[in-house]
């Protein structure tokens, strides 16, 4: 049953790439990564043992080709593929077909990823298993003009408000909340076509839109040994544009008795598909206790480390090991702390939350204890519109929940980015919300607090600093400063003796 | 010395005077350190750090938490505000025009949806007003910064 890992492929890029390639490193196995020619300089390169560039220029030719990237592994001697997230990370067919080559695919078997992914699929078998599901109605026709007959039938039965999702989904992506009957067949037309540039496939179903909702979702573990653990909850309600943006573990309202009911119907989710690795139920918890199967995501997920914090446990060296054949290392699990991820975006919160593009000429992460930061990029990288706007995720731990919540607020303010307009003050000001700091947020927080859009709240003093900065900066020339070490002046000001010393040090 | 700066807010002239080792602007003090940082201190006495770092002709800071993006604009150049013109945020492609020419539109209305980073972007009107130039049609790509559509008010 044991099958050694020696050199695992990572078919992934950015944030997580770096993380699986560093757990490899941790792990003892040779690592390669791929990576598209607009990618030569990444990060995740470099952490690599071995780099190979795959041809093509778009996503489709590169990142997402599975021939090409099944020809890398075999000629790298590669015995197992990481699919990450995104990407390939929840193809069945990919993952069909790297077992055929012979190699092993991190994570769980093909028809455990096709009875999942497809979520109508999904919700029929979470029904049939006896975990309960949203209100809402599967629509079967693919043609669009059927299609959208049947959204409207349907939408009578379900009733608003209600979401239409894609069933191909996933990140926001060809997902629509409808207020309004008026709105109903336009919102459709958007969802089937967001849905159909991203996975092929525009159909749709209808869930009822449950307000007041938290969006709480649960860990889970599985082994060939015969063991499906749950590793506690995660709460990732704050979201903007369906996209989670604050996230942590444990969940502020969460009782003893609706996690344990909660973990047994994410194990049992999990077993009735025979699910190996780590996997993610979702649920949505209404404020009466009542929680509803939402999706699984059957691969590591971006906010995985705040149960990492929370439990000790390794989950990227845990899906590894599982790979391999061998039992999970975790005992008994015990829930410590508290730990808080934001995700760093390169995006404009102050305009709507639109992607940003630009040269990090200055990226200064925050340090100190009970601070991590993963990240994909490091200063003078370029910030391009050819991928996924976020950059890193920081998160922290600390004992108890409102100190962790310092802990983010003073790790927001040591966090200096230059030169590509972020989302830090919004993630920062977030953290001062009273909803976020009592632990009430709810899928709708972030829409609720920001009618209208968010905007910084800035006072007029340091507005003026931030001029009299400027103008300071320009009239000493101190662009001509290297960006790449900030530390180092070329002009003005007395030169260190010390940057001048080769020292030595025994 | 005088500074003009265009940020989101529009344009400030700012007119720094030196004494001794610090400039001064508004009551509030500014010293260059040696490791390339500087040193505010704001009129009611409190000291923050800023970074400052030069991309292209913009300024940006980092001061007390906060960021801002200041364009410098070059002494003798004639700085324009932004007119009527809707502008492409990112480049991408533009998916659907919900307008045509000589059309009257409200404050809010979606004037044209874009393909940006695999997500959808909708172009809508800040001010009431007519459609008097639509600039592309759908599946066009935009480069970051056109202007999309006229809006006269």
């Amino acid at each position: 049953m044991a099958n050694k890992l020696t050199k695992v492929l990572v078919a992934n890029r950015g944030e997580i790439a770096c993380r699986i390639l560093r757990a490899c490193s941790e792990a003892g196995i040779a690592s390669v990564a791929i990576y598209a020619s607009n990618d030569a300089k990444s990060l995740f390169v470099e952490l690599a043992d071995e780099a190979v560039q795959l041809s093509g220029d778009t996503i489709a030719q590169t990142y997402l080709d599975q021939q090409q990237i099944l020809r890398i592994a075999a000629a790298t001697g590669s015995d197992a593929i990481h699919p990450g997230f995104g990407f390939l990370s929840e193809r069945a067919d990919f993952a069909q077909a790297v077992g055929d080559a012979g190699i092993q695919w991190v994570g769980p078997s093909p028809a455990a990823i096709t009875q999942m992914g497809d979520k109508m699929t999904a919700r029929i078998t979470m029904r049939n298993a006896g975990v309960p599901v949203i209100p809402g109605e599967e629509i079967e026709e693919v043609e669009e003009e059927a299609a959208l007959i049947a959204i409207e039938e349907a939408s009578h039965r379900v009733g608003y408000p209600l979401l239409l999702k894609a069933s191909s989904g996933g990140g926001g992506k060809g997902m629509r909340a409808v207020h309004d009957p008026s709105e109903l067949i336009s919102s459709a037309q958007g969802a089937r076509r967001e849905a159909i540039a991203a996975f092929g496939d525009g159909r749709v179903y209808i869930e009822r839109l449950l307000t007041g909702s938290k969006h709480v979702e649960i860990q889970i573990l599985a082994d060939r040994h015969g063991r499906t653990i749950h590793l506690g909850e995660r709460e990732c309600s704050v979201q903007r544009r369906h996209q989670k943006v604050f996230e942590e573990a444990p969940c502020a309202t969460m009782t003893v008795q609706i996690r344990a009911a909660m973990g047994s119907a994410a194990v049992a989710a999990a077993q009735a598909v025979d699910y190996e690795g780590a996997g993610t139920v979702e649920f949505l918890l209404a404020p009466n206790g009542e929680f509803f199967f939402l999706e699984m995501n059957t691969r590591i997920q971006v906010e995985h480390p705040v149960t990492e914090l929370v439990t000790g446990v390794d989950l990227v060296r845990e899906q590894l090991r599982i790979a391999a054949g061998e039992p999970m290392s975790c005992g008994d699990l015990m829930i410590r702390g508290h730990s808080i991820e934001v995700r760093l975006y390169a995006e404009d919160a102050a305009n709507n939350f639109l992607p940003a593009i630009g040269k990090l000429a200055v990226f200064t992460p925050p340090e100190g204890p009970g601070v991590r930061l993963d990240t994909g990029v490091r200063e003078g990288d370029e910030v391009t519109p050819n991928y996924d706007p976020m950059l890193a995720k920081l998160i922290v731990w600390a004992p108890s929940r409102p100190e962790a919540l310092q802990r983010m607020r003073r790790a927001l303010d040591e966090f200096v980015v230059l030169g590509t307009t972020t989302n830090i003050r919004f993630l920062r000001e977030l953290c001062d919300q009273s909803e976020v700091i009592n632990g009430t947020t709810d899928t709708t927080t972030i829409d609720r607090l920001w009618p209208n859009g968010w905007s910084p709240n800035v006072s007029q003093s340091i507005q003026s600093a931030a001029l009299l900065v400027a103008s300071c900066a320009e009239v000493n020339g101190l662009q001509r400063r290297t960006s790449s070490n900030s530390n180092q002046v070329i002009s003005d000001g007395p030169v260190s003796p010390f940057h001048t010393l080769n020292r030595r040090f025994p | 010395m005088q500074n003009q700066f265009k940020s989101a807010d529009g344009l400030v002239e700012v007119n720094i005077s030196k004494q001794g080792d610090s400039w001064l602007y508004e009551g509030q003090s500014c010293q260059i350190l040696n490791d390339g940082r500087l040193q505010v201190t704001t009129a009611d006495g409190s000291v923050h750090l800023a970074r400052a770092a030069k991309v292209g002709d913009v300024w940006w800071i980092h001061i007390s938490g906060h960021t801002f993006k200041l364009e410098r604009i070059e002494p003798g150049a004639n700085a324009s505000e932004e007119q009527g013109g809707l502008t492409a945020p990112m480049p991408g492609k533009v998916l659907e025009v919900m307008v045509s020419v000589g059309q009257e539109v409200s404050a809010g209305a979606t004037l044209m949806i874009l393909e940006a980073m695999k997500m959808e972007h909708k172009i809508v009107a800040a001010t009431d007003g007519t459609v008097t130039a639509i600039n592309f049609n759908a599946g066009d790509q935009v480069e970051q910064g056109v202007t999309l559509l006229d809006l006269e008010e």
